[in-house]
């Protein structure tokens, strides 16, 4: 299938493609610095061992590669749409409230700066 | 002292701009609690400029003022003209929701404040960590359009990045409940990590689409 040829291709950078799993990536590490800020807010130690943020940031790679190809499959083939994301969300109770949160918050803000810029072109 | 309010004005531009979005993910009542607060807040700012400002006054607040209405009632009815009896009734109601969810969420926001106003300093620095870390969009847009090879509109990042910081969320907290019962301390080993995966997966919680199950053979 399309699909799965994509994905392995994808991979082949962080898993598979000739290397057993010590190196995991001979892409550069997108997320080190934020996600390890973001581990010690989660409960983690000021200092994660770096082995553990690369298992995180692999893990969060494939979940959002995965997420991608499911949205592309659903509703309008080959896009990604926030509508396809808020469906595979559905389930996740805590996952979409926060979805669900961040568009709304996204909107009003929106809306405030488009009230505020016209306010401001009055004077 | 930090408290929730300030945190979240200081957090909302970053939402605005390229760097990433408020984050909350293990405590998504709280997140949702504590982040209604930008929209009395925000909005009734603005209805203070304009006035400040003194120009063109009355239409802008008169058009910033329903806007705003419309704002804190999220697509409730408005009150305002009533009527008869029966239409009353029905007024009543929906107001009555609308008080009963802005006392639910002022209920919360109190609680917050009074809960973060309590913690010390390293809670105080852990619960910075935790609402302002948030993945880079540039980068989440660039790795969406690699997997894609279209464009992606903006909601899309904004979404996916939450996602991916409540799902580091579930992750990092399994992986220390697996900490504490095997008698470890943090910081977290990969072995933790990969129980945590492991106990995540068995719960659906983790997408996997490359093995198909057989499910009639």
């Amino acid at each position: 299938m399309a699909d799965e040829e994509e994905e392995p291709g994808f991979e082949e950078e962080p898993e598979e493609g000739g290397c057993a799993d010590v190196f995991h990536g001979r892409r550069k590490r997108l997320f080190s610095k934020e996600l390890r800020c973001m581990m010690y807010g989660f409960g983690d130690d000021q200092n994660p061992y770096t082995e553990s943020v690369d298992i995180l940031e692999d893990l969060v790679i494939e979940f959002i590669t995965e997420m991608t190809h499911k949205a592309m499959s659903i509703g309008r083939q080959g896009r990604v749409q926030v509508e396809d994301i808020v469906f595979l969300i559905r389930k996740d109770p805590r996952k979409f409230a926060r979805v669900k949160d961040l568009l709304t918050m996204n909107e009003e803000l929106k809306r405030a700066r488009k009230a505020f810029d016209e306010a401001n072109y009055g004077s | 002292m930090a408290d929730p309010a300030r945190i979240k004005t200081e957090e909302t531009p970053q939402t605005s701009t390229a760097a990433a979005g408020s984050g909350s993910s293990a405590g998504a009542t709280a997140g949702s609690g504590s982040e209604v607060d930008p929209k009395p807040g925000e909005s009734s700012r603005l209805t203070v400029k304009p006035e400040d400002d003194g120009i063109g006054k009355e239409s802008s607040t008169d058009r910033i003022k329903p806007e705003h209405k419309l704002e804190m009632s999220a697509g409730d009815e408005e009150e305002g003209t009533s009527g008869q009896p029966a239409s009353k009734r029905l007024k009543v109601e929906p107001e009555k929701k609308k008080e009963k969810r802005h006392k639910v969420d002022e209920d919360e926001i109190q609680k917050m404040q009074v809960l973060v106003s309590s913690f010390s300093e390293e809670q105080l620095n852990r619960y910075e960590m935790y609402r302002r870390s948030a993945f880079p969009k540039a980068a989440i847009k660039r790795l969406i359009q690699s997997i894609t090879g279209s464009s992606v509109s903006q909601n899309v990042v904004i979404a996916m990045s939450g996602i991916a910081k409540v799902f580091a969320g579930e992750i990092v907290e399994e992986a220390l409940d697996v900490c504490e019962k095997w008698g470890d301390t943090p910081p977290l080993q990969p072995k933790h990590m990969r129980e945590a995966v492991r106990r995540l997966k068995s719960r659906d919680q983790i997408p996997n689409t490359k093995h198909k199950k057989i499910v009639f053979h």
